[in-house]
């Protein structure tokens, strides 16, 4: 009985360890965000100052407008084509697939710096303007391996009889593609959307060689400040804030939604 | 569920797209992050009815690379010693003097560097110089002065100095404790800066940081640091105990000149802004903001004049016209070998 006790204990104080290890970090950039003074270790008083002078910077804000542009169009073309080419692969010979694979998992390991320069001199070499056209190219191109990556497993588990029944009772391949296979592989498809979008904003090495005159990103334009400012932890604070209302929200819909559909059906 | 999803994800991109559309007229001008005052951008779009695109970067290596790969920039800031390079690489276009007429206005000390003795290709920005900033409390001003960088090898130092984290300027700074230029070609005298850095390292441990250090000797943590005057000035507004001193051995001067890259699309607009960022009252703002040095004679007196931003601040004004400072040219010999002999150095 007693050493229950104390395993207990000392599983919720790893726990609370862990716990601080993770959050300490934002808890601390949060604080500072409100700091009176130019101070990152010295807390002099609470203040909105920091985040007044995030709105009136023009450069901050477009940084996070591109960022966001970037991740978006980039998650959405990346999805489409790596959906669709996992749907493909997974019906390719067993050869073609496990080439094709294993020239998909290349990107993945290789490190971003490489694929990063490769990217540009290739822009540079076929004389396409930097910019943020190249930009989001840079983006599909990197994120895309990650999707197949995550749907390919799914795709694996699918019983083709289904897909064939649904030919055989006069769907087109079309209709049987959207009404059939994408509903099945649905929740794979969506987490490569979110491991796309989380690969895209945390990028800065690939949109640092690949960006064009006046496009930043946000990490590009606080790795560029010569000094240090703490609008910056104002700025990450509201990303804080953003994730998290959205997790909330992400969990509690489908717990709202469960309760309502118990409540109509006694 | 699906379709409206994807509806949602497109209206966000078109409402988003507007930021994106660029105005008749643009110009698009790089310097290092936080090196301005965002309201002379402003004012300048607003009197000259342009858009400006506005990129940054850290170190003139990585402004080099972004010239490289054949965007079109229209004006760009950078050091001295990149500039000098460019020079050579006849990557930089003229500045046409009938408009930067606001040359008159600086004054003597940062025109004519060595690199570009007539400002023929471009024009200081802001400058500063390395120095030692310290705790009068805690360190005899006689003495400091009385033994320059040498103090860095007292052993009552220890624990208590900062170190700008810099290849460049650390080996520049035993250089001149041992009497030699900071833009030697001799490998026997870098030999010796090295040593002379690893017995400084064995003796007083130093912290080697970036930037933090404005922070930590404004919060009174050392006793000592080896910094830029800007930062210096910085600090100092923070902490009133703060003096700086430039060793007499001499140290680097840093200027950070704007200039037109040869393939800028809009040079007679650059020229413009050229001009327009050394007018007094707008090189007033980016040296208030920035609290780095103006090259403007008149902003100089103004802010450490009676009543100014910086009055009493000894740092704000390098010292300037002196034999033994030096300012770093483009040496290729200390641009690859430093950073390497560094890491060893910390490793001793």
């Amino acid at each position: 009985m007693k050493e229950r006790r104390l395993s207990k204990v000392f599983s919720s104080a790893y726990l609370i360890v862990i716990l601080l290890f993770i959050y300490l970090p934002i808890g601390y950039l949060v604080l500072f965000s409100f700091n009176e003074g130019k101070s990152m270790t010295n807390f002099s008083g609470f203040s909105l100052k920091w985040y007044e002078g995030m709105f009136q910077n023009r450069m901050m804000i477009e940084s996070i407008t591109t960022t966001l542009i970037v991740a978006v169009v980039a998650t959405v073309v990346s999805t489409v084509v790596g959906t669709v080419a996992a749907i493909g692969l997974s019906k390719a010979k067993r050869l073609v697939r496990s080439i094709v694979m294993e020239v998909n998992n290349l990107p993945v390991m290789n490190p971003d710096i490489v694929t990063a320069i490769g990217l540009m001199l290739l822009f540079i070499s076929v004389k396409f303007q930097l910019g943020m056209v190249s930009l989001i190219l840079s983006h599909i191109s990197f994120c895309t391996p990650y999707v197949i990556l995550t749907v390919m497993p799914k795709l694996r588990q699918l019983d083709d009889n289904v897909a064939e029944a649904a030919l055989d009772l006069g769907a087109t391949p079309f209709k049987a593609l959207t009404k059939v296979i994408i509903p099945q592989i649905y929740p794979a498809i969506l987490s490569g959307a979110l491991i796309a979008f989380s690969m895209s904003l945390d990028d800065f090495v690939v949109s640092y060689f690949n960006t064009g005159a006046g496009i930043n990103t946000i990490s590009m334009y606080v790795y560029s400040m010569k000094r240090y400012n703490l609008s910056v932890n104002a700025m990450s604070t509201l990303i804080v804030v953003t994730v998290t209302v959205i997790l909330i929200l992400v969990n509690l819909i489908p717990w709202i939604k469960d309760k309502k559909t118990k409540k109509e059906e006694p | 569920m699906t379709k409206k999803l994807t509806a949602a994800l497109l209206l966000i991109c078109l409402a988003l797209l507007p930021v994106l559309s660029l105005a008749d007229g643009t110009l698009n001008v790089m310097n290092y992050g936080e090196y301005i005052d965002d309201q002379v951008i402003y004012d300048f779009e607003k009197e000259f009815g342009v858009r400006i695109n506005y990129s940054t970067n850290d170190t003139p290596e990585s402004m080099y690379t972004k010239l490289q790969t054949g965007v079109s920039y229209d004006v760009v800031v950078t050091s001295d010693y990149m500039i000098d390079r460019l020079i050579k690489e006849k990557k930089i276009r003229e500045l046409d003097k009938s408009i930067v007429t606001n040359l008159d206005q600086l004054s003597d000390g940062v025109k004519n560097l060595y690199f570009d003795p007539d400002n023929t290709y471009s024009a200081p920005y802001l400058w500063q110089n390395v120095v030692l900033c310290y705790d009068t409390t805690k360190i005899d001003p006689a003495k400091l002065e009385e033994k320059g960088w040498s103090i860095l090898l007292d052993p009552e130092l220890e624990g208590h100095v900062f170190i700008y984290d810099s290849p460049r300027d650390i080996f520049m700074m035993a250089l001149k404790a041992l009497g030699y230029s900071a833009n030697t070609e001799s490998r026997d005298e870098l030999t010796e800066a090295y040593d002379w850095l690893v017995k400084m390292n064995q003796t007083i441990h130093p912290s080697f940081v970036g930037d933090e250090m404005i922070d930590g000797m404004a919060q009174g943590e050392k006793w000592l640091a080896m910094m830029y005057s800007g930062d210096a000035t910085y600090a100092s507004m923070e902490n009133e105990k703060l003096a700086v001193w430039a060793p007499l051995e001499g140290t680097c001067i840093a200027y950070d000149n704007i200039f037109i890259p040869a393939n800028a699309a809009n040079p007679e607009l650059a020229n413009q802004f050229i001009n327009y960022v050394l007018d007094y009252p707008n090189s007033m703002k980016i040296t208030v903001a920035t609290c780095y040095t103006s090259p403007n004679e008149k902003v100089i007196e103004e802010v450490t004049g009676p009543g100014g931003e910086f009055e009493g601040i000894d740092s704000y004004v390098p010292r300037s016209g002196y034999e033994k400072d030096e300012i770093y040219t483009d040496n290729e010999l200390l641009r690859t070998e430093t950073p390497e002999l560094l890491v060893k150095v910390k490793l001793q």
